[in-house]
């Protein structure tokens, strides 16, 4: 364990941890966007950034990436240096996704008034990737980032319903914006411009995956009955009846 | 032949070096292969000096040897022949002019003066290369045997000492190796300045079963080629000096990643791996010694990014270039996640001479923390462009008039921009500060990797921001909001500056998201990305002020946001600009001052150009015609 | 890369046939994936569509890799590009001697925009931030021709010329 301060406070953490999680394992609230847990971290929406001093120097880092790795680290959350850091970061995403629900809230926070440019169509990505990480995550891998710069996007490749997707949601279920949407409707799920067969639960009734995405699990559609959740009850269910039933 | 001890390599070297010297009968004519020769034609001049020696019945290699050598670095002047005896310089040679060269220079040693290089302010002829100031105040150190040598044949480079730091490197241990690069004081040559040393040391103390030694060669500044003309130069100085670095930190791969757009950079650099493999001075048993390295060389993609550690990792790997973010440096997990030391092909190509000469000699050059030599590509507006190799700590000011001969047409000097999209542009006050890493740092600009662009009062400073940051937006990959966001807003303002919509603030603005997008940006594209516009809100704030206030370009250059006016005392009629001008806007007898039609003037800028006398000035729309 | 579209050049029906010596050639690991690509750029004068599927079976990565190395890299192209491709540079010190002014000559004189390509496929129009011949300002190349001391008075005869000379 080591000891730093974060905000004039002492926190203990295991040697390696982020930042971000020293500070908020001490109950210190930075905003993030493009960190989610479950998934590698890219450190590339900027927003998290903090004033660290070590060894006599003092720096900005993003604090979902930077590691303690000395006694005595330093840590603050909240200087002038750091708010105008990510009052930038705000505006530059603001000024291109003025109607994202999750930046319109931090904007208040921060005091950012979004301002789109002329000729600037709103938008609702903003490019954090984790839709990209999930997907590469479940090892379907059907999203990317494509081309570069201010065009940089994500899409499947030739921005065509893409063939290794499996319908299972992850990209949708980590967007921080609702830029990613889908729909259900007479057990059928689409997304991307394709459509999967949902398999329905035989328990509670409920549409729990799609076909796809329980073939690429490994699992034949046809011979699973229960979700998870059921499938877990059930399970219980035949201990406490201590395999009677079997 | 593959050469199997130190001692075998001892004796090839000594016997091509004696053939070297016994060769000094042979009329040579050493003819430059560069792409800037290549491009004016150098091919079809060898190609007309081998038919010569053939009419004239001389026996080539025997009594006549016509030899492509790499780049000779005075591109602007090309195709550039050097003869032999007497190092006889010529300049801008065609074949056409090689009959008379032939003639009377190779068979009776009589010189041809319309082929000698002029010096532009007295007009006096320089015999050898050593009397033109652009040579004679260089000190070619890397880039030695550039000009000298043919790249595509090792034997030509042994014969001039390659290989030797090489052989001298297997009778040190790794760590006396290391050191002696540490105690050198070298610095990273890429332009950020990195003790070379320090980087060695860290990736040889790193645990780890794999380690790579990379050379970046992904040179990308607009306007530097100096890495160009060293890989297709001396490919085999940076081959040695990988050598010795893979030995020193103990790794036993390494790949060389090329620029997409240096066709003949690969050309020379796989012939010379070709070569030191036959040799024995590459691949498995290195001379003998046990030791194993073998080299791949990486094309490039076309992504400027790529200059960047981990994002020509990332490239290597099979993966689009983008940079990560890295707080555990690359000596510890680069490629692969392996420790990996990653140095610039002019830095790997000063390791040889370090180990063969020690570090005491290494820091007898140049200055105390900025120990050696550093090359330039001196380009623009400036009378003589090309290569130019100085100690550490020349001023700018020998570097622009000395060598470079003063600003082209005598125009004022208004700016010196260095370091590429990364620098920054300094003013004629700056011009006495020495070139090193830290002094230009301090000033706002860089190193970088060491383009050198000379602007005149024809440049408009904040169309050279525009132009840094239009580069840049096209180049950055877009990964973190800052660069891909923030260099869009810098764009957007400087676009609507130079095209006479500024207003009020928008100077203030550009410093604003400037300063910000420095702090945040995730690698060094983006933390470097401002300094262009940045250093001019610095220096040339004026400028700044009236495209904002007044929608004034006083360069000419901003298209509407001037009129050039023809100074009648200063216009002799000599019509050069009537004759550019495309839209038929100006008047004038031959002999009288000529006049300008506003109505008809589309301001493109052609007359001021085209003015020898700078009779024409820009003037701000309102003032009278 | 605005391009315009074009629908001559196909790359040949059976393609995986056609790029089976590539194959061959090119060890299965996902460090190839850019030289692989290049090799294809190069045969072809772009990608076909249908060979990132292939070159992804063939590394065994995801097509989503290989399409996001082929839209990164400025080398390597989606659409069909010219049996010559005109490279206007726009380095520093070519836009400094006027690069800006070849280009609007090139483009008028081929009739594309820049980036595109002439409808009997013989131009692609490019531009490309510096080649590193900086003293021969302002430059173009036309495949690995290079071009020195361009203006645009000379780029009629250029293009006269480069029309004259057989594919390369």
């Amino acid at each position: 364990m080591i000891e730093i301060t974060i905000d004039e406070k002492k926190v203990s953490v295991e040697t390696g941890t982020t930042v971000l999680e020293a500070a908020r394992s001490a109950g210190i609230e930075i905003p993030t966007l493009c960190a989610h847990e479950g998934l590698v971290r890219e450190g590339s929406c900027r927003l998290c950034s903090v004033e660290v001093t070590e060894r006599g120097k003092t720096k900005l880092v993003m604090s979902c990436m930077y590691p303690v790795t000395r006694e005595g680290l330093e840590v603050r959350t909240d200087t002038d240096r750091v708010r105008s850091a990510r009052r930038f970061v705000l505006q530059m995403l603001a000024d291109r996704n003025p109607k994202a629900p999750v930046l319109q809230a931090l904007c208040s926070r921060y005091g950012v008034v979004p301002n789109v440019p002329e000729n600037v169509e709103p938008e609702l990505c903003i490019r954090c990737g984790r839709c990209v990480r999930a997907c590469e995550t479940n090892g379907t891998s059907a999203l990317s980032f494509a081309g570069r710069g201010w065009e940089r996007e994500v899409t499947p490749p030739f921005h065509e319903a893409p063939g290794d997707c499996v319908g299972c949601l992850s990209c949708a279920e980590v967007c921080p914006t609702g830029r990613i949407t889908w729909e259900e409707k007479d057990g059928k799920r689409s997304i991307w411009g394709r459509t999967f067969d949902l398999v329905v639960c035989d328990r509670c009734r409920e549409a729990y995956a799609t076909a796809e995405q329980l073939r690429h699990a490994g699992t034949d559609p046809e011979t699973a009955r229960l979700c998870p959740r059921c499938r877990k009850t059930a399970q219980q269910e035949r201990i406490r009846l201590g395999n009677r039933g079997v | 032949m593959k050469l199997t001890s130190q001692k075998a390599f001892e004796e090839w070297q000594a016997l091509l070096s004696e053939r070297e010297k016994g060769a000094s009968g042979v009329r040579r004519v050493r003819i430059c292969a560069g792409t800037g020769c290549l491009a004016n034609g150098s091919a079809q001049v060898k190609a007309a000096f081998e038919a010569e020696a053939i009419r004239h019945g001389l026996s080539i290699p025997l009594e006549f040897a016509a030899e492509s050598t790499g780049c000779h670095g005075f591109c602007e002047r090309g195709p550039l022949v050097v003869l032999q005896p007497g190092e006889i310089f010529y300049e801008k040679v065609k074949p056409e002019d090689v009959r008379e060269i032939f003639e009377k220079t190779v068979l009776r040693g009589e010189i041809v003066p319309r082929l000698q290089y002029r010096d532009p302010n007295t007009k006096q002829p320089a015999r050898t290369s050593a009397e033109i100031p652009f040579y004679a105040r260089q000190h070619r150190l890397v880039l030695n045997r550039c000009g000298e040598v043919d790249p595509f044949e090792i034997e030509a480079a042994v014969s001039r000492g390659a290989y030797r730091g090489l052989a001298r490197a297997f009778s040190l241990e790794p760590e006396r190796i290391v050191s002696m690069i540490k105690d050198s004081g070298l610095r990273g040559r890429g332009g950020g300045g990195f003790p070379t040393g320090v980087k060695w040391e860290s990736a040889r103390k790193a645990p780890g079963r794999h380690r790579f030694v990379l050379a970046n060669g992904d040179e990308g500044d607009p306007g530097a080629f100096m890495d160009r003309s060293l890989m297709e130069g001396d490919p085999h100085s940076v081959l040695e000096g990988m050598i010795i670095g893979a030995y020193a930190v103990g790794a036993r791969k390494g790949f060389i990643y090329v620029r997409a757009e240096y066709p003949l950079a690969v050309k020379a650099l796989q012939q010379a791996i070709r070569q030191a493999k036959e040799r024995g001075l590459l691949g498995r048993d290195i001379l003998g010694t046990g030791f194993d390295f073998d080299l791949e060389i990486c094309r490039g993609g076309g992504a400027f990014v790529c200059g960047e550690s981990t994002a020509l990792m990332a490239s290597i790997e099979g993966r689009a270039g983008e940079p990560r973010v890295k707080y555990i440096r690359s000596t510890e997990r680069g490629l692969w996640n392996c420790p990996t030391v990653l140095n610039n092909v002019e830095t790997w190509a000063n390791v040889p001479h370090i180990v063969l000469n020690g570090p005491e000699w290494f820091r007898s050059m140049g200055t105390e923390k900025s120990p050696g030599t550093k090359i330039f590509s001196l380009v623009g507006k400036v009378k003589n462009s090309g290569l130019v190799e100085i100690p550490m700590g020349t001023t700018l000011r020998t570097m622009i008039e000395d060598i470079g001969g003063g600003v082209l047409k005598n125009r004022a000097f208004k700016a010196v921009q260095t370091g590429g999209p990364s620098g920054g542009c300094l003013p004629a006050d700056a011009l006495d500060l020495p070139v090193d890493f830290d002094a230009l740092t301090a000033s706002g600009s860089m190193m970088g990797s060491g383009g050198m662009i000379v602007m005149d009062e024809r440049t408009c400073m904040v169309d050279v921001a525009r132009y840094f940051v239009d580069f840049l937006a096209e180049e950055s990959c877009g990964k973190c909001t800052p660069c891909r966001e923030g260099l869009k807003a810098l764009q957007r303002l400087l676009h609507k500056l130079c095209s006479g919509r500024g207003e009020a603030g928008d100077g203030k603005r550009l410093g604003e998201i400037g300063s910000a997008l420095a702090d945040t940006a995730l690698c060094g594209l983006g933390q470097t990305a401002p300094n262009p516009v940045l250093s001019v809100l610095r220096y040339f704030p004026g400028e700044i002020a009236e495209h904002e206030a007044e929608h004034f370009c006083r360069a000419g250059v901003c298209k509407g946001m001037y009129w050039p006016r023809i100074d009648p005392a200063k216009c002799v009629g000599c019509g050069a600009c009537k004759k550019a001008c495309a839209a038929g806007a100006i008047r004038g007898e031959p002999r009288a001052a000529h006049v300008i039609e506003r109505a008809h003037c589309v301001t493109c800028g052609a007359c001021l150009e085209a003015c020898p006398f700078s009779a024409i000035t820009a003037v701000r729309r309102e003032e009278p015609e | 890369m605005n391009s315009q579209a074009v629908s001559t050049a196909e790359a040949p029906e059976n393609l995986a046939f056609d790029l089976q010596d590539l194959f061959k050639a090119t060890p299965r690991h996902p460090r190839f994936l850019l030289p692989l690509l290049q090799d294809i750029q190069f045969r072809y004068r772009y990608l076909p569509r249908a060979s990132l599927k292939l070159v992804a079976e063939h590394l065994g990565i995801p097509e989503s890799r290989v399409y996001a190395v082929a839209t990164f890299y400025k080398a390597l192209s989606l659409t069909p590009r010219g049996e010559k491709t005109v490279k206007v540079c726009l380095g520093t010190a070519c836009h400094l001697r006027g690069a800006a002014s070849v280009l609007d000559a090139l483009s008028r004189n081929l009739g594309i925009p820049p980036g595109g390509t002439t409808h009997d496929m013989r131009f692609t129009l490019e531009t490309v931030n510096c080649l590193g011949a900086c003293a021969l300002a302002p430059v173009v190349t036309v495949n690995d021709r290079v071009y020195g001391q361009m203006t645009p008075g000379r780029v009629a005869e250029l293009i006269e010329k480069e029309s004259r000379h057989e594919a390369d």
